[in-house]
């Protein structure tokens, strides 16, 4: 792609090649900044690329910045929830403007992020931080007896996350006492959250210029299995109360650009509570979808919007019009084993003969037994869907929780 | 959900895959150089379900273009189809991983394509093409008539439908009936040429036995002619007619009476001569006769005098030789030596000894670790490397460079095999046993040690044993020979040809391109010369004294140019029709080849002898742009006559020199 000597040069913050893809395919210029172990398949592929682990801020973190800038790069764009509070720090050195690295904090700490969501005016269920196994059982115990339990009547169930961790790494549900038994001591501290019976689902957002440029709204099917762009009717006749939280979100954290990708439940009577909110590209392949959806690239969105040089128009010009300018629908699933025991990869036959299926990325299993699941797990591999129904793929996707993909 | 079987369904889901696979494809052809493999994933995956339509064979056939452009093939062994092995394909269409299953029957359906002359391909010609899948075919015959394994059902579950459907496909687009007989012709073809590798034709051989003794597969009419081969490979003698395994064979050898042992003898002799292929029985014959009746083996070697005089006057060396070969593993071994006797080198007084040392070489760590990943462990690597050099002794012109672009070494090895046998087995000592080989350009010794990368990178194991472990010595010291030319002006194969070679290499030297425009120039005097020395109604009826290396350009079917080419001119001679014929040795693993504008380079049935290439003296000529000659040896070049050149100057004209002939 011919790029624009106008504009600056963008760096990218953590190797995806999905995101190198797309920055080749982008008019602007690029720079790469991973762990050396990336360096090998960047010199060999002419990538442009910077060297640079990404542990602990520490003394050294000013260097990075000023090498950018040094080197013409106007921003700096997370790929991974580690390396969003580096962009903070490195993107206040380039645009001087000490506060986006207090922004990003609060992004990486999901305490701090619910509280300013709370002060902000957002609604969040209850939440409470533990350092020890009493202060989850005090926890459990309080939300139950909250809810004006029986003795005897099942207990509603909470959630515990880690502090800094993407989407369901570390998530656990605890639905009775003795299951606190088995979090490890090296799991804490972490945050507990009330349950919410209601119906949770993903918004990615570009913001440009302290405004949402566009907005979509990812339908979760199971959390953990699947999820699909754009959502079902049923949910996007809540766009408009969507958009209004997404501002007020956009005000509390006080964000003038970038992407985000906060999660919210949405409850039987209309109510929207706020489960927690990213600044970063989703999990999931989520990109992708709404790549496969709309046709516009979600990463090269995310430069350009990050872009401090990035005019009204190119803005504009950018996006398509939410639902309207979808050419369809696009899900994926994440397959885990069923079987405790496995030799093979095999697709069910109905799901390979389905119009909807589109392709998948499982590879074939490297060991016989499958390790049992603690918390949510990572999955095996992703299987992507595209058709015409949101409906039916929401029915589709969930269809697809109850066959093996590994036999 | 309940499957959609109803039959407007079925029908509709080829076009709906078609358009996800044409987008696919669309994605992969624009993603940059380093993404290629992550696109390239779902292509593989959908490409796999258009294949197992009705009509999904075809509609990928139709887009083998396309497919190719998008760079599906680009960073693979199949990106270089011309050097596709098709021994190789029933373990990529085996594989558990569907990606290796997919890249390979897109590649075979690309070149089934190029086959048919539907897509005309830069590197590999239709004829190529055809070759291939044909050997690819009767590789996979199993997967044709549905014979799979039930282990390759249990690592490949449904993956398996897809060899199977692509098989059924290009069966029925080549033709069912007659794979088997182009198979059988194919094979014969290739056993003229006598190659020293014969594991592929073995395994076709093995295919063909296996279907024919399949009650559930009807063959129909065809199939007839492959009983001789089949039965020389796995039933040669009364006394294993009907396969009955080596173990029973020794027993009833050690039932047998004298004449008995003697009908054996000479069937099993019968059966080698005939097709050049040695069954695993007669080692077991020969080990026994080596113990009980050594006067048979001769006999069993099927020796003509000269051959029986050579065994009587090496009698313990030969014994020796027989009992350091004679395993079922190495088999081949004994026609090489048969081959050795006949051709009476045995008289050159180095040879003996050099055979004895070569019976007591110890191996390098380096040498027998080669041979071992190259040829497993069925035979010790003395034993295989001992077959090689009695192969290679008894049939030089049966050396193949293999998937490798190292002609010139290869083409050395045969001419010392032919010509300076002993220099070979010094060779063979210095490489197996010293890991280094040291040679001279003009009195500065080069060692193989200590010079740089040769022109192949790595070597791939598809060759014989002697050339398995010399070839990387001397494809580094024949680069470093060139580069020593760096300075010098004109080509540098005038200077190494002769001191790579030997010293009959002539000194004279003539080339008919331009080194630094490429063009042509001068051809009329080129071939003057050329006619003046090799052809000998000009030359004085002066029979070429020592085989000379030589530079073809080589063309495709179409009479286009694919590339420079070593090879060794052996003899000129009237063929049976009384036409003048060059008789060559080309390094080629197979060197029938179809050079357009008529040129077919026969291997049979035009004179030649096991290994040799002819074609007639002017279609030769127009193909040729290096040769050398003796100085002193120039002939008369004037008395050469015009229409005899015109004749050579328009086969130039309508190939490789259409581009390169700057008209005056």
């Amino acid at each position: 792609m011919e790029k624009n000597t106008e504009k600056g040069y963008i760096a990218l913050l953590g190797w995806s090649l999905g995101a190198v893809e797309a920055a080749e395919n982008f008019d602007r210029r690029y720079v790469v900044v991973a762990p050396d172990w990336a360096e090998e398949y960047c010199t060999q592929h002419n990538i442009p690329y910077v060297s640079w682990n990404f542990e602990r801020l520490n003394d050294r973190s000013l260097e990075i910045a000023e090498t950018l800038r040094d080197m013409g790069v106007d921003a700096a764009v997370p790929l991974f929830e580690e390396t969003v509070e580096w962009a903070g720090a490195i993107n206040s050195v380039l645009m001087k403007n000490p506060r986006l690295h207090g922004q990003a904090v609060l992004f990486r700490d999901k305490a701090l992020m619910k509280r300013r969501a709370q002060l902000g005016g957002i609604r969040v269920g209850i939440f409470e931080e533990a350092h020890e196994k009493s202060d989850v059982i005090r926890f459990f115990k309080r939300v139950n007896q909250t809810l004006l339990k029986l003795d005897g009547d099942p207990d509603d169930p909470i959630h515990l996350k880690a502090f800094d961790k993407a989407g369901c790494l570390g998530h656990r549900i605890i639905r009775s006492p003795d299951e606190i038994e088995y979090i490890s001591e090296s799991e804490y501290p972490l945050l507990m959250e009330s349950h919410l019976d209601g119906w949770e689902f993903a918004v990615e957002a570009w913001v440009w210029n302290g405004k949402i440029q566009f907005l979509n709204i990812s339908e979760y099917v199971t959390l953990g299995y699947s999820v699909f762009v754009p959502a079902t009717p049923e949910l996007e006749r809540y766009r408009e109360q969507i958009t209004r939280q997404i501002e007020l979100l956009i005000e509390a954290f006080d964000i003038r650009f970038g992407q985000i990708h906060p999660e919210y439940f949405v409850t039987n009577d209309g109510t929207m509570y706020f489960g927690e909110v990213a600044y970063r590209p989703p999990g999931f392949k989520a990109f992708e979808l709404i790549e496969r959806a709309y046709g516009f690239n979600a990463y090269q969105a995310s430069m350009l919007v990050f872009d401090p040089k990035a005019t009204e128009e190119e803005v504009a010009a950018f996006f398509p019009t939410p639902l309207e300018d979808a050419k369809g629908c696009a899900g994926c699933f994440g397959v885990y084993p069923r079987k405790r025991v496995v030799s093979r990869l095999e697709l069910p036959e109905e799901t390979e003969q389905h119009p909807y299926f589109d392709y998948h990325e499982l590879t074939a299993p490297l060991e016989a037994t499958v390790t049992k699941r603690t918390a949510f797990g990572t999955h095996w591999g992703l299987i992507f869907f595209f058709g015409d129904d949101p409906q039916r793929m929401r029915d589709l996707l969930k269809h697809q929780e109850e066959l093996d993909f590994y036999v | 959900m309940p499957l959609d079987t109803d039959s407007p369904a079925v029908e509709a889901r080829l076009p709906q895959r078609l358009e996800q696979f044409d987008e696919a494809l669309a994605v992969l052809a624009q993603a940059p150089s380093f993404s290629r493999a992550m696109r390239a994933k779902r292509v593989f995956d959908i490409a796999r379900r258009v294949l197992l339509e009705p009509g999904g064979c075809q509609a990928l056939e139709h887009r083998a273009a396309v497919i190719d452009r998008s760079g599906l093939f680009a960073d693979s062994d199949w990106s270089t189809p011309q050097h596709l092995l098709p021994a190789l394909t029933p373990l990529s269409l085996g594989s558990p991983d569907a990606d290796t299953v997919m890249i390979e029957s897109l590649s075979e359906l690309r070149l089934l394509a190029v086959a048919k002359g539907d897509y005309p391909h830069a590197l590999i010609s239709a004829e190529h093409a055809h070759h291939y899948l044909t050997q690819v075919l009767a590789l996979n015959l199993p997967r044709l008539f549905d014979m799979t394994s039930e282990a390759e059902r249990e690592t490949q579950g449904r993956l398996a439908d897809v060899p199977r459907a692509l098989f059924r496909y290009l069966a029925e687009r080549i033709g069912f009936e007659f794979i088997i007989d182009v198979m059988i012709d194919e094979i014969w073809r290739l056993l003229e040429q006598r190659p020293l590798l014969t594991d592929s034709i073995r395994q076709m051989i093995t295919q063909i036995a296996l279907c024919q003794a399949n009650p559930e597969i009807d063959l129909g009419t065809s199939g007839q002619g492959a009983a001789r081969l089949v039965s020389s490979l796995f039933g040669p003698t009364q006394g294993c007619r009907e396969d009955p395994g080596v173990d029973v064979y020794a027993e009833r050898l050690s039932a047998m009476d004298i004449p008995g042992l003697q009908q054996e003898a000479s069937g099993m002799a019968r059966a080698m001569r005939d097709i050049g292929l040695v069954s695993p029985y007669h080692p077991v014959l020969l080990r026994y006769l080596l113990d009980h009746n050594d006067h048979l083996i001769s006999e069993a070697l099927g020796l003509s005098t000269t051959g029986r005089d050579c065994l009587l006057c090496y009698h313990q060396l030969i014994k020796a030789l027989v009992d350091g070969i004679a395993y079922p593993a190495t088999a081949q071994a004994i026609y090489g030596l048969a081959m050795l006797l006949e051709r009476g080198i045995l008289y050159q007084p180095p040879l003996a000894p050099a055979l004895w040392r070569q019976l007591a070489l110890p191996l390098s760590n380096w040498s027998r670790q080669r041979l071992t990943l190259a040829y497993g462990q069925s035979a010790s690597p003395e034993a295989r490397l001992l077959e090689g050099v009695l192969c290679m002794l008894g049939l030089p012109l049966g050396v193949g460079q293999g998937n490798n672009p190292t002609c010139q070494s290869a083409r050395a090895l045969s001419m010392w095999a032919y010509n300076d046998p002993d220099y070979l087995l010094q060779m063979v000592a210095w490489a197996a046993r010293d890991d280094e080989i040291v040679m001279q350009f003009e009195g500065q010794p080069i060692s193989s040690m200590t010079s740089g990368a040769g022109l192949s990178t790595g070597l791939s194991l598809d060759l014989d044993p002697v050339s398995l472990l010399v070839v990387p010595h001397l494809d580094r010291i024949y680069a470093e020979m060139g580069r020593l030319c760096i300075d010098r002006e004109g080509d540098p194969h005038r200077w190494v040809n002769p001191e790579f070679h030997g010293w009959w290499a002539g000194r004279g030297f003539h080339i008919i391109v331009d080194v630094t425009t490429g063009k042509i120039e001068a051809p009329e005097t080129f071939y003057r010369h050329f006619y003046a020395t090799y052809h000998p109604f000009y030359n004085g009826n002066q029979p070429l004294v020592h085989p000379q290396p030589a530079g073809i350009a080589v063309t495709d079917s179409a009479s286009r140019f694919i590339g420079w080419h070593a090879i060794t001119i052996l003899r000129a001679a009237l063929g049976p029709d009384d036409t003048m014929r060059i008789y060559f040795f080309n390094p080629n693993n197979d060197s029938g080849q179809d050079w357009g504008d008529g040129v077919v380079v026969s291997t049979a049935g035009n004179g030649e002898r096991f290994g040799e290439a002819s074609l007639p003296f002017a279609q030769f000529a127009s193909r040729l742009y290096i040769f050398h000659l003796d100085p002193q040896e120039q002939g008369a070049p004037a008395d050469v006559h015009g229409e005899e050149l015109a004749d050579v100057m328009g086969y130039l004209r309508r190939s490789w020199g259409a581009e390169r002939l700057t008209e005056t």
